[in-house]
């Protein structure tokens, strides 16, 4: 029982993380249409610029991540204006493609700045908690309570604001929003700047526990793309409950069954949700 | 569609994509030796390995090792058949690839007529000696502790790390002696991995060990170890066996005894435990059986080796047998042309290898320098120990007998 509280949490931690760079990805498919792999390399250099600002800058953890998240911004609004948006008439193939440069690319920046060692992030938050039995480091119980706030202040923001409010009505329909005078442009970049924000948030909160490496990004990339499937391309509430899903699903098919199995319980499920119902669970009136 | 006019600006699209690869292409071609010839002649020494995506760190290391031995060589002035040789080391990428390694050979000994070849992955080193003995010749000098590089029976390989199967005996002792009898497997999932997971497995069951389940994860796929560690420790073993880079095998080892694990652990070789300290605190690697670390070796020229090594790679990077042992082997393969007379011939540089062995400077023997080369091609260092680092952070030596190659 114990063991199964354990990795409930375990699960749950890792949900957050999964959920924080699901969400920007499914974002960035309902705005510009595009499956954008270069998400995963925007993770791995979100961490790497916490880590910068956290060790050789010296600022503290927090306020790295924060840093960290606006640069990651600004490229992220750079990536759009001068990658997609120049493709934006091109068939869909061409922004597949220009993600995938983007993805080697940065991946080579991060290889010749940061060289290709592992390196370690050290966290402030040390010690555990007890909870009926299990261990939780103080490290997972951030994860989990950053992710609570941070997607409320997302959902806040998309539903209640007027920059928020664009982009929801991009993504429901491109032509009408522009002739109401919504510039789409704008609201491309918008996105494109607020995933790599929330994929920094991930990155900066799991470092502490993993390694950064300049193919940190690989790993997830995988898993966050089969996320947004099962979640249904583009919905944000499928992003969420397909982050959690999967992770727990991931944790205690690693527990009870076999290590390989949980770390292939991503793509089974991704095969059979492509097979079964193809649009995901909360499937979105299919545009286009 | 959308209402913008479609004049998409090509000049900026194409100025970006070229601006991309240029930066690219910059930040690949940092690595590889520089192509200036100061003697009468100069050779060419090739190597492929690793230098981006995954496994870079671990190429980089062993290009580290090499490019340190070609500058001292050249430095002290080789001199072959009474001319003045210069050595430069060739890299080219493989990724890890044995088919890209296997083509970035044939181009080492074709274009810059390379005598020998490094590579540091059993894979491509299998995929080399296919084409090495062949139209074109070379000598391949294999990094790789596999011994079925050897079974093969290729005439120009020279294997330089010890067979990793010479391990299984001593770590299950030390293991079972610090621990007990009960093994939980937490290593990694690669090919090596899983020989090694089967040559301890067998072993320890010689030993009347008890084995548990096979919780192997992918080291780097892995985002939170948390997970397998607490289901490895679930079956309260007293001994648990790990290894992969070293760092992820520092983190585990840390978390596991962060969840309450006292046993011992049994580290694989591709982790080095002074590498494992560099992220984590030592305390949390203690009560654990490895191989040793350079830093421990009693060799003339360790010392002086270990200085240099700061001052090339930094003083926060650890300097591994990876490094260490292509240091020497460098040096081995310089002394055999000149014992050889050579620089061309690669069957004559390696029917020297023996006879050069003895006539190395003491300064290039840093890491167990091999005193034998057996009639397959493995070179041999009767004296090899590993370690088992004590709960006061002590590294003690403990003598391997080497198993033998043949299958």
């Amino acid at each position: 029982m114990t063991l199964f509280i354990q990795q409930l949490f375990n699960g749950v931690a890792l949900g957050g993380v999964y959920c924080l760079a699901a969400i920007g990805l499914t974002l960035v498919f309902g705005v510009l249409r595009i499956p954008n792999l270069a998400h995963g390399s925007l993770y791995m250099l979100g961490a790497y610029v916490t880590y910068f600002f956290l060790t050789t800058v010296g600022v503290p953890y927090v306020a790295a991540i924060g840093i960290a998240a606006l640069v990651l911004f600004v490229l992220g609004v750079l990536l759009e204006r001068l990658v997609f948006h120049p493709l934006r008439n091109s068939p869909h193939t061409h922004h597949m493609i220009a993600a995938i440069g983007a993805m080697f690319f940065f991946q080579a920046v991060a290889q010749a700045i940061w060289g290709a060692d592992f390196r370690r992030m050290e966290t402030p938050l040390s010690g555990s908690l007890h909870i009926l039995g299990a261990e939780i480091s103080a490290q997972r119980i951030v994860i989990i309570v950053t992710a609570i706030v941070v997607l409320s202040l997302l959902t806040w923001f998309i539903k209640r604001s007027i920059h928020g409010q664009t982009i929801e009505a991009i993504e429901q329909d491109r032509t009408g929003a522009a002739l109401v005078g919504i510039n789409p442009a704008m609201v491309s970049m918008l996105t494109l700047g607020l995933s790599a924000l929330l994929v920094t948030i991930a990155a900066g909160l799991v470092s502490p526990i993993n390694l950064l490496s300049p193919t940190m990004g690989d790993s997830l990339n995988l898993k966050v793309f089969a996320i947004i499937i099962l979640g249904g391309l583009g919905s944000l509430p499928g992003a969420i409950v397909g982050s959690f899903a999967l992770a727990i699903a991931e944790t205690m098919t690693s527990t009870y069954i076999s290590s390989a199995v949980g770390e292939a319980v991503a793509f089974v499920v991704l095969v059979g949700v492509l097979a079964i119902k193809p649009t995901g669970l909360f499937a979105k009136a299919v545009q286009r | 569609m959308t209402s913008i006019p479609r004049r998409a600006s090509r000049p900026v699209l194409a100025a970006a994509v070229i601006g991309t690869f240029a930066l690219a292409l910059g930040a690949c071609g940092g690595g590889g030796g520089s192509g200036d010839s100061g003697g009468d002649e100069s050779v060419v020494i090739g190597y492929t390995g690793p230098l981006s995506g995954g496994g870079a760190a671990y190429g980089e290391n062993v290009q580290t090792g090499l490019q340190m031995a070609v500058d001292d060589l050249n430095k002290d002035g080789l001199e072959v058949d009474g001319k003045k040789v210069t050595i430069e080391l060739k890299s080219l990428d493989d990724k890890y690839a044995p088919s890209t390694a296997a083509s970035n050979a044939q181009r080492l000994a074709d274009q810059d007529k390379a005598p020998v070849v490094v590579s540091p992955n059993a894979g491509a080193i299998k995929a080399i000696q296919q084409i090495n003995d062949g139209r074109s010749k070379f000598m391949i000098s294999a990094y790789t502790s596999d011994p079925a590089i050897v079974q093969s029976d290729n005439p120009l390989t020279m294997m330089i790390p010890p067979n990793f199967e010479s391990y299984a005996k001593p770590f299950t002792e030390q293991g079972m002696k610090h621990g007990g009898k009960k093994l939980a497997f937490l290593g990694t999932q690669s090919e090596y991995g899983q020989q090694w997971t089967k040559a301890i497995t067998d072993e320890w069951k010689k030993a009347n060990g008890k084995i548990g389940a096979d919780n192997s994860i992918d080291y780097a796929t892995v985002s939170d170890f948390a997970g397998p560690v607490s289901k490895a420790l679930s079956e309260k073993p007293d001994s648990i066996f790990v290894g992969g880079p070293s760092q992820p095998t520092a983190l585990i080892m840390e978390e596991a005894k962060k969840q309450g694990f006292k046993g011992s652990f049994l580290v694989m070789d591709q982790a080095k435990l002074d590498e494992m300290a560099t992220v984590t605190k030592l305390k949390n690697l203690t009560n654990s059986v490895g191989v040793l670390p350079v830093k421990e070796y009693k060799d003339p020229g360790t010392k002086d080796f270990l200085k240099h090594f700061a001052e090339v790679a930094g003083d926060k990077k650890v300097a591994t047998s990876e490094t260490a042992l292509n240091y020497q082997s460098i040096a081995i393969i310089a002394k055999a042309m000149e014992v050889a007379g050579t620089t061309s011939d690669p069957e004559k540089i390696r029917a020297a290898v023996p006879d050069a062995l003895s006539k190395v400077d003491d300064k290039y023997k840093v890491n167990g320098f091999p005193t034998e080369i057996s009639d397959q091609g493995h070179l041999v260092n009767p004296d090899l120990d590993i370690t088992y680092l004590n709960k006061d952070e002590k590294y003690m030596k403990v003598p391997v007998d080497q198993v033998s190659d043949t299958k």
